[in-house]
């Protein structure tokens, strides 16, 4: 496995070699980076000439100009050195530019791949249970609607309509009987075609979760909810035995009991918590969070050993979910509470559509999140509609491949229950094919945050590129691409690694 | 054992469960089964009855796509949604057809244990044998995980897997094909059930190999004191194993009787051809005798008798009525075909299909 | 009495069955279908594939024929390169309920609006979506061409030429397809659409090379290439004779999907200023100048999106009906 690996590194590096060389190429040859100088007007016209002439050393052959920026780049690899990206036309550091540029665009870029593979992958699975449904049709014909959507189109669909539409409503928030219905009946066809099962049993899901819905809504409209959000101790609790039940549900099935206690003990533990840990919770900082998330892993597994009777392993596995989730919720309400006061902020406009956050922005932890996500919100929609589609078609039609198997009846033969089944057998085997579809969407993601970023005026990694392209300045659009190559090239490593650690057949060859 | 009197040409008769014999097993009843497609509807089955009785061994035997897997993957309920299915199947005094999702799954695996033809795709290639043996047992019984891993090592011995308690972490990859249809065995087997069905157990197995499995899967069976429904296209195999016979054709059940019986005797024309089709070393003066032509589409069926386009022995009445599935010459021997007594009036009825005799 | 499943000849004879020969035929077999049939006809039956279809040719025929192409006058008489009057603020006189608030069709003189100097944005769109088109049909044909010229040479020879063409493939595969069109169409996107379309073609060749390479890795291990082989069959007789025609169905519908994925490409490339150059337009350029009309004016911007999804939504569809048709069991991963 670990020869494996190095082999994939060292045939990595030699094709990421040939790709710097070819984008370093093209770039220079794409035009004259003195076109603008000789138009310019001024007395020392000559002079910017040769000073950028001797910068950008055109008068070296290309090659040659390549090698240089090598050796600089090559010293980012040897300790002690120092990197040397280049500089830009005018002189600014590469390697300070993409420091600047790269947190906000990984991040962009991170948070689409993870929503996408998490929202594809289990509405793909649904509708490969729910194949010929009505859910099934509504789904595959929004990807293929996705897949046609050019990304700058929506991009700018959302950052005009959704955001500044929903910004007016927030400064009033209400609902009409007739968006109160639809959505309603929204919720109600969603969740009967999710559910499935006999007709009655449908329509029965279709008139609790339209009724849920529309109640739901008078609710939060009664409360005032949409200008102070926030979940609030009581919900917080039932949503955490909910998740609790449900994640029970989806690792064992309820009638394993150990499973459902160490789950339920698991949320309680983090209802308390919130309340133990509130001084930490006013202000903390990521590290304290992540901190806090890690020591659910060994509160969840001590749980799970003690209530879990004859399926340890499963209740620790519910149990450290169940924790993770419930530390979600808290983390949530937190946040959501804060969205008041960062709304005052900003004098209501909370969905932003210019930039990656709010410039010289204070504030506490929950605000400066806040700030964050609501920068992030549509861009991310943006580039994740691609991601999106292609996830939920590929895991349908693998599921379905799957679920055709001769395994899959063999384990329906022993008499395992219908959640064991897909699950255990069909789900776990269907991960297999997408891993590598992850490696493959990456790219993807990048050329759509290019994009994305263009539209919502974000100073990162893609604008950087497109002015460098623009002056065809090689050196930041190499910062920019060696950065993104190399996080394709790790991509891919990961998705190699999850492939020989989900397939015996390949992790012991 | 089998009687005339249960199926009579009456076949629609619904014999209670009261009346039943004791050691009656599972009676399936007019099974049919039907898969619409975008071509029209297959009918895969069309009526097959019979009983099984406790400890038996029964053998179905038929060309593929005669619907002897699809009869009694309806039986186990592992058909597609699409599938519809009637008749009874009653076991042990319960129509396992009309019984809820959940009791027909704690059946499964529990109480019918099922063994499937081709090993190498069978199991799950991510999880180890021991794994998928323990999770055979903890699905129906409340036990902790050693205990099942101790019940899996135990049963990877007895369908004779050496060294079991350090294969129970082995991947079905690193098995022989042979081997892992022992792992599917010892899988059917692990919560003793009554009755086992072999779907094609050994056809996708090497011919040395063949042999070794059937045998292990009686000694299996004697071992766990279960019925067998065998299903096979390989006469040799029904031959040698199984107490009766059921052959079906174009999803009818044609021809049911002890295997003695059907084997020397056979009362309709497709089992008389099944039989001339087997290479034996005594055959000589004219070698093999098969069966000309191909199985007909299930879609669209014409009125007659399905063999009617292949058989020697059609007449215009052949035709134009489909036969009933009847007694014959002996009461517990039942054959659909009009022509069973011209059968029984000739000493080898595989010479029908000689070369030359009737078809050109 | 008939046998017509495929190749068997009829296994009895009328005259075998004396009195009974001259009964009606019956059918026992489903009727024996080519392998083209078979694919027409799975692709025929594809609702959604006949539905893109639909739509794309309409697209094309309003596309082509309403402004005219070359030289050849449409029947829309507007041009796209003339400004007029601005009329009551470049509405769209198209009326888009046509029959619900019971008036009728009405068209209108400029049934998409007026741009901010007056041209008739109906013809203005039109022009674009040709634009559009023509470009991704030849970055289809192009990415075709040579995505089968290496595929064939790096499945077929194997060795040095595998190795080489491979390693160039993997280079490709590293750069994010919109950053080498990027950079590419900066380079040569003043030369005019067609030549826009070849060096995009030149780019997204890979998948598709990689695809028949994996096609031909298969399908010459089979026995009927052995058997051609033993025969003495030459080398380019085999690849022309035996190896391409089987990879068709592959190259089919990756194809399709290449240029549904091209008008994306290359519309983005236009809003980024990297693709199509003013005074030339396509969807795109339209997209990109008239985003910031979106509030006042969003006829404007809606339209030339509209057709860019219209054009890729019915293409996509039609990939789709074929890669059923093709291979109804094959799964894909979208690249």
């Amino acid at each position: 496995m670990i020869v494996y690996i190095v082999r994939r590194l060292v045939v990595s590096f030699f094709i990421l070699l040939g790709a710097t060389a070819l984008v370093f190429w093209l770039v220079a040859i794409s035009g004259d980076p003195l076109e603008d100088l000789y138009a310019d007007q001024s007395p020392n016209k000559e002079d910017k000439i040769a000073e950028r002439t001797r910068r950008m050393h055109l008068d070296q052959p290309i090659p040659q100009r390549y090698l240089t920026w090598l050796a600089g780049v090559a010293k980012c690899v040897v300790p002690g050195q120092g990197c040397d990206l280049g500089t830009n036309q005018t002189g600014q550091d590469v390697k300070v530019l993409l420091g600047n540029a790269a947190g906000a665009t990984l991040r962009l870029v991170l948070v689409a791949v993870v929503v996408a593979i998490v929202i594809g992958v289990t509405v793909g699975i649904v509708s490969a249970l729910r194949q010929y449904s009505g859910f099934d049709y509504t789904i595959t014909f929004a990807a293929f609607l996705f897949f046609s959507l050019p990304v700058f189109w929506v991009a700018v669909l959302l950052k005009q309509y959704l955001a500044i539409e929903f910004n007016d409503w927030l400064a009033d928030p209400r609902i009409g009987p007739v968006p109160m219905i639809a959505l309603g009946l929204l919720s109600g066809l969603t969740w009967s075609a999710v559910i499935g099962g006999e007709r009655r049993r449908r329509l029965t899901v279709f008139g609790v979760a339209c009724a849920v819905t529309v109640l739901l809504l008078l609710y939060l409209l009664a409360v005032d909810w949409f200008t102070y959000p926030a979940l609030g101790p009581g919900l917080v609790t039932v949503f955490a035995l909910g998740t609790a039940v449900g994640v029970t549900e989806l690792v064992s099935g309820l009638h394993r009991r150990g499973v459902l206690h160490a789950s339920l003990a698991a949320a309680g533990v983090g209802i308390i918590a919130q309340f133990v840990l509130a001084g930490v919770l006013e202000d903390p900082s990521w590290p304290v969070v992540l901190l806090l998330a890690a020591s659910t892993v060994p509160i969840g597994i001590g749980l799970g050993m003690v209530f879990g009777q004859l399926d340890k392993p499963q209740a620790a596995r519910a149990a450290v979910l169940t924790g993770l989730l419930t530390g979600t919720l808290v983390f949530t309400d937190r946040a959501l509470s804060a969205v008041h006061g960062y709304s005052q902020r900003v004098n209501g406009r909370i969905v932003a559509t210019i930039g990656s956050d709010t410039p010289n922005f204070t504030g506490d932890f929950w605000q400066r999140f806040i700030d964050t996500v609501t920068h992030l919100a549509l861009p991310t929609l943006a580039i994740m509609l691609i991601s999106f589609a292609t996830y939920a078609r590929f895991t349908r039609a693998t599921m379905l491949e799957v679920m055709s198997q001769d395994y899959v009846r063999t384990a329906r033969a022993k008499g395992l229950t219908e959640r064991t089944v897909v699950m255990r057998h069909a789900f776990r085997n269907a991960l297999i094919p997408v891993t590598t579809l992850m490696a493959i969407d990456f790219g993807g993601v990048i050329g759509g945050a290019v994009i994305t970023e263009n539209v919502f005026g974000w100073e990162g990694m893609g604008t950087l590129f497109i002015n460098g392209l623009e002056r065809s300045d090689p050196n930041p659009v190499m910062g920019f691409f060696v950065l993104t190559a190399t996080s394709i090239v790790i991509f891919n490593m990961l998705a190699d690694i999850a492939y020989a650690y989900l397939d015996p057949r390949i992790r012991m060859s | 054992m089998m009687t005339g009197e249960r199926f009579g040409n009456d076949r629609d008769q619904r014999s209670g469960t009261s009346g039943a014999d004791p050691t009656e097993l599972l009676r399936i009843e007019n099974l049919a089964v039907d898969f619409p497609t975008d071509d029209g509807t297959v009918h895969a089955v069309r009526g097959v009855s019979f009983a099984l009785d406790e400890g038996e061994v029964l053998g179905i035997v038929g060309e593929s796509g005669s619907g002897k897997s699809v009869s009694m993957l309806a039986v186990m309920g592992l058909l597609p949604m699409s599938a519809r299915v009637s008749g009874r199947a009653v076991f042990r005094g319960r129509d396992v057809l009309a019984l809820p999702e959940r009791e027909r799954r704690s059946l499964r695996g529990r109480k019918i244990g099922m063994v499937f033809q081709d090993p190498m795709t069978a199991l799950n290639p991510v999880y180890s044998v021991g794994d998928q043996l323990a999770e055979a047992v903890r699905s129906h019984e409340a036990v902790s995980r050693r205990v099942a891993m101790d019940r899996a090592a135990e049963m990877l011995d007895l369908v004779g897997i050496p060294k079991p308690a350090e294969r129970l972490s082995a991947y079905p990859h690193e098995f022989s094909g042979g081997m892992r249809q022992r792992v599917m065995i010892a899988m059917a087997v692990i919560n003793q059930p009554d009755v086992i069905i072999a779907d094609e157990p050994t056809t996708a197995l090497d011919v040395t190999v063949q042999a070794q499995i059937l045998e292990k899967l009686i000694e299996v069976k004697d071992a766990v004191n279960a019925a067998i429904i065998l299903i096979t296209h390989d006469l040799g195999v029904v031959a040698g194993v199984a107490g009766q016979v059921l052959v079906m054709y174009a999803g009818r059940e044609v021809e049911l009787g002890s295997t003695a019986q059907v084997f020397t005797t056979p009362r309709m024309p497709y089992t008389a051809g099944l039989l001339g089709s087997i290479p034996t070393l005594d055959t000589t003066e004219n070698r093999l005798r098969p069966i000309p032509g191909a199985p007909p589409s299930l879609i669209n069926l014409p009125p007659g008798c399905p063999f009617s386009p292949r058989c020697p022995l059609v007449q215009e009445r052949c035709i134009v009525d489909e036969p009933d599935l009847q007694e014959t010459d002996r009461r517990d021997h039942l054959a659909a075909c009009h022509h069973w007594d011209r059968l029984a009036a000739c000493d080898d009825p595989t010479t029908f299909f000689r070369t030359g005799a009737g078809i050109r | 009495m008939t046998d017509t499943s495929p190749g068997q000849a009829p296994s009895l004879a009328p005259g075998a069955l004396g009195p009974v020969g001259d009964q009606p035929e019956r059918e026992f077999t489903v009727t024996a279908r080519t392998s083209g049939q078979m694919v027409r006809r799975r692709f025929l039956r594809h609702r959604g594939a006949m539905g893109g279809l639909a739509v794309l040719v309409a697209v094309i025929l309003l596309a082509f024929t309403s402004i005219g192409f070359g030289p050849v006058d449409g029947w829309w008489g507007k041009d796209y390169t003339r400004t007029a009057p601005v009329v009551d603020g470049g509405q769209m006189t198209l009326d888009l309920l046509p029959f619900v608030d019971g008036d009728g069709l009405a068209v209108g003189e400029h049934p998409f609006g007026q741009d901010n100097v007056g041209k008739d944005y109906f013809a203005l769109t039109m022009r674009g979506t040709q634009r559009s088109l023509i470009i991704a049909f030849v970055v289809g044909l192009v990415s075709m061409l040579v995505g089968l010229l290496v595929g064939t040479l790096s499945g077929y020879f194997r060795g040095i030429t595998e190795g080489v063409l491979m390693r160039i493939t993997d280079v490709f595969l590293t750069i994010p397809l919109l950053v080498i069109a990027a950079v590419v169409s900066r380079r040569w996107s003043g030369a005019g659409i067609v030549v826009l379309g070849l060096v995009l073609g030149l780019v997204v060749w890979v998948q598709l090379a990689r695809l028949v390479r994996g096609e031909f890795l298969s399908l010459r291990e089979k026995e009927f290439v052995e058997a051609a082989r033993a025969l003495g069959a030459s080398g380019p007789r085999i690849i022309l004779r035996h190896l391409l025609p089987n990879t068709i169905g592959t190259v089919i519908v990756n194809v399709t999907l290449i240029i549904s994925a091209a008008i994306l490409l290359e519309t983005a490339l236009s809003f980024l200023g990297l693709g199509v150059q003013p005074p030339d337009t396509s969807l795109g350029v339209l997209v990109s100048v008239y985003q910031t009309a979106s509030m006042t004016r969003p006829w404007l911007f809606w339209w030339p999106g509209l057709f860019i999804i219209a054009i890729a939504l019915s293409i996509n569809f039609i990939g789709d009906g074929l890669r059923d048709a093709f291979d109804p069991k094959q799964t894909r991963v979208r690249a």
